[in-house]
């Protein structure tokens, strides 16, 4: 994270996945071109050039193509990568096909064939001792495999974030053993352990009873004026956003789908004084030139 | 105010998706979780390690349970739900959609169910959306007059592009697993209807993968378009759309629309409808109808799709595969 207390604009990954929560009906009518690898590192590449400080997405096939394509086009002019893992619709589609215990032998064996040794090693120890701890790590070690076999020695990964699903589930079911673990394991990897989630309040609660220092990890959650999945409502996350000063906090659904225009966006998200970062997805070009103007302008500067 | 002692049947991803959110909700204690998985329960053991973790219901029995949570596959609910009722003495018992698997055994859980006078309820949670029910409100205040034809569908991208026979089938085909979401919001909206005819096409062996079927009410008749293999839906997706005398009225999971003659069309987005809850977990309809139930059960209150009203969607379904 920026140490400088310069605010981060990053890039997301939603509309290269079709994702669009405001209307389906509207991620259908974009067409499949977004969903190419190229046009994708394009929309990237643009909003790098225009203010973007990096690049926020789930480790997919799709994703790790556009880093691909980024590395060859950007010379060693590394974007901030901030990585979340698991892509849980990968993961929730395979269930479909194949049942949950299908689903978790499938993901062994993409461990233990993967050609990273630690991984491999890391995937045994989990077969034998079926720890989450040890499911965690083997698996963090896979993903982390792929991308830095996607990005090269020329990027570097700034943060690996766990998903919201897994997130949640962690504060639901006070798994503080395996928060913690996981947080010594990517920073002895050194990167900056993340969480996804949508409980911001409930999270930070969570993290200070159980004495998490907010000062090394990066937290993205939804923060938007229209209050949209700040749960359990916007006043309360806003409250628990000012009692972690020190936190590495990026704002995501800053438009709630779309529901918001960027200027009120913008407006927002300047007003919350301990936001570190935004993340905006962008679908054309134009979209991407004009977005992180505006952001760098309104929001950074 | 002791705790509610909740005991999971089934430890898939609805299993750990419930038994997490329970985990949140105030006087509730998921006691104890049952899988026949020996791999699922080793790793259940470690993440709940306040639970009994067991692998057959039997020995549930001495938990004094105060309601039990199905998230077995469709096709276990009658045996399991029928052990939890006559074996384990469980009154209060929540069912993943759908009741079952048949018409036939829905009705005798139904049976079950009133001769143990607990609360019982089916996770029919598109009720709970914030865009549905809304959708519902406005159907009540006759925004539309008197209602015409409607139409509901229920697409995802599932298999597409598969053309084999997977585990996920037993999911019970396309009709139980997303079919049965738009055939209850329909039920919910319009009240009872009859099916006249039916289409149902396999893409994978003997499957069940797409299915059209009309249905007429008491006042008006409808169309249903359901299909796991559509391309581009990566999310399952429902859609009413709804016409009546006065215009006409669509909703999905994103948005509501009216659209009358000679007016600008009302659009009410998914941001602006409140959808907030205390913990979201998936979409924040499971802690909706978690919470309903729960609430229904220390209230002593009947909860809402109860397995009476939800085993009117195992009838239709019935009718459908009897027609087509």
């Amino acid at each position: 994270m920026s140490g400088s207390g310069k605010k981060l604009l990053l890039v997301g990954d939603n509309p290269f996945h079709g994702i669009s929560h405001l209307s389906e009906d509207r991620a259908r009518a974009r067409g499949s071109e977004i969903n190419m690898p190229d046009f994708a590192a394009k929309l990237v590449q643009v909003s790098l050039e225009n203010g973007a400080d990096g690049f926020m997405f789930s480790v997919s096939e799709t994703t790790l193509s556009i880093l691909r394509t980024l590395r060859k086009n950007m010379d060693n002019n590394s974007p901030l990568l901030y990585a979340i893992v698991p892509y849980a619709y990968e993961y929730v589609r395979l269930a479909t096909h194949l049942g949950t215990v299908g689903l978790a032998r499938k993901v062994a064996k993409q461990v233990i064939f993967s050609a990273n040794l630690r991984a491999v090693g890391a995937g045994l120890k989990c077969i034998i001792t079926m720890d989450p701890k040890d499911i965690l790590k083997a698996y963090l070690l896979y993903e982390v495999s792929r991308i830095r076999s996607a990005i090269g020695k020329s990027f570097s990964l700034e943060s690996i974030m766990l998903h919201e699903v897994v997130t949640e589930m962690i504060i639901a079911l006070n798994l503080d053993w395996l928060a913690k673990s996981y947080i010594k394991y990517v920073s002895d990897l050194g990167i900056k352990p993340g969480f996804e989630t949508r409980n911001f309040a409930y999270l930070v609660d969570k993290f200070q009873e159980w004495g998490i220092d907010f000062k090394k990890i990066v937290i993205t959650s939804a923060f938007n004026g229209a209050g949209f999945q700040m749960n359990p409502s916007k006043e309360i996350c806003e409250a628990a956003l000012t009692r972690v000063p020190e936190s590495n906090v990026i704002a995501m659904s800053i438009l709630a789908s779309g529901y918001l225009k960027l200027p009120e966006a913008a407006q927002y998200s300047k007003s919350l004084s301990n936001i570190k970062g935004v993340v905006v997805g962008v679908s054309k070009e134009q979209h991407a030139y004009e977005t992180f103007n505006f952001l760098r302008e309104k929001f950074r500067d | 105010m002791s705790k509610l002692k909740v005991a999971i049947v089934g430890l898939g991803k609805m299993g750990l998706l419930h038994s997490s959110i329970l985990g949140i909700i105030p006087n509730v204690e998921v006691v104890a979780l049952c899988d026949k998985s020996f791999v699922l329960r080793r790793i259940a053991k470690k993440l709940f390690k306040r639970s009994a973790v067991v692998d057959d219901l039997e020995k549930l029995q001495n938990l004094s349970l105060d309601c039990a949570y199905v998230t077995a596959p469709i096709p276990a609910h009658f045996p399991i739900v029928n052990d939890l009722y006559s074996k384990i003495s469980v009154s209060n018992v929540f069912v993943e959609k759908t009741l079952a698997s048949s018409w036939n055994n829905a009705d005798q859980l139904c049976a079950l169910s009133e001769k143990n006078r607990g609360v019982n309820m089916v996770g029919y949670m598109k009720r709970f959306s914030v865009t549905f029910s809304k959708a519902k409100s406005l159907l009540e205040e006759n925004i539309l007059g008197e209602l015409d034809s409607f139409r509901g569908s229920a697409y995802s991208s599932d298999f597409a592009n598969i053309n084999q026979a997977s585990q996920g089938l037993s999911r019970g085909g396309v009709l139980s697993d997303l079919g049965s979401h738009i055939i209850d919001l329909a039920l919910w909206f319009f009240g009872d209807f009859k099916v006249e005819d039916a289409v149902i096409k396999s893409s994978m062996n003997n499957s069940e993968d797409e299915v059209t079927f009309k249905v007429r009410g008491s006042n008006l008749t409808g169309e249903f378009d359901v299909s796991w293999c559509k391309e581009n839906y990566r999310l399952p997706n429902f859609a009413l759309t709804v016409h009546g005398d006065k215009g006409t009225l669509t909703v999905n999971d994103s948005n509501v629309i009216v659209e009358s003659s000679g007016k600008k069309p009302l659009i009410l987005y998914r941001p602006a409808l409140n959808d907030n809850v205390p913990f979201l977990l998936g979409d924040p309809e499971y802690y909706r109808e978690d919470e309903h139930f729960i609430k229904s059960i220390l209230n002593g209150d009947s909860a809402e799709p109860s397995f009476r009203t939800a085993s009117k969607v195992d009838y239709i379904i019935d009718k459908v595969k009897k027609e087509a």
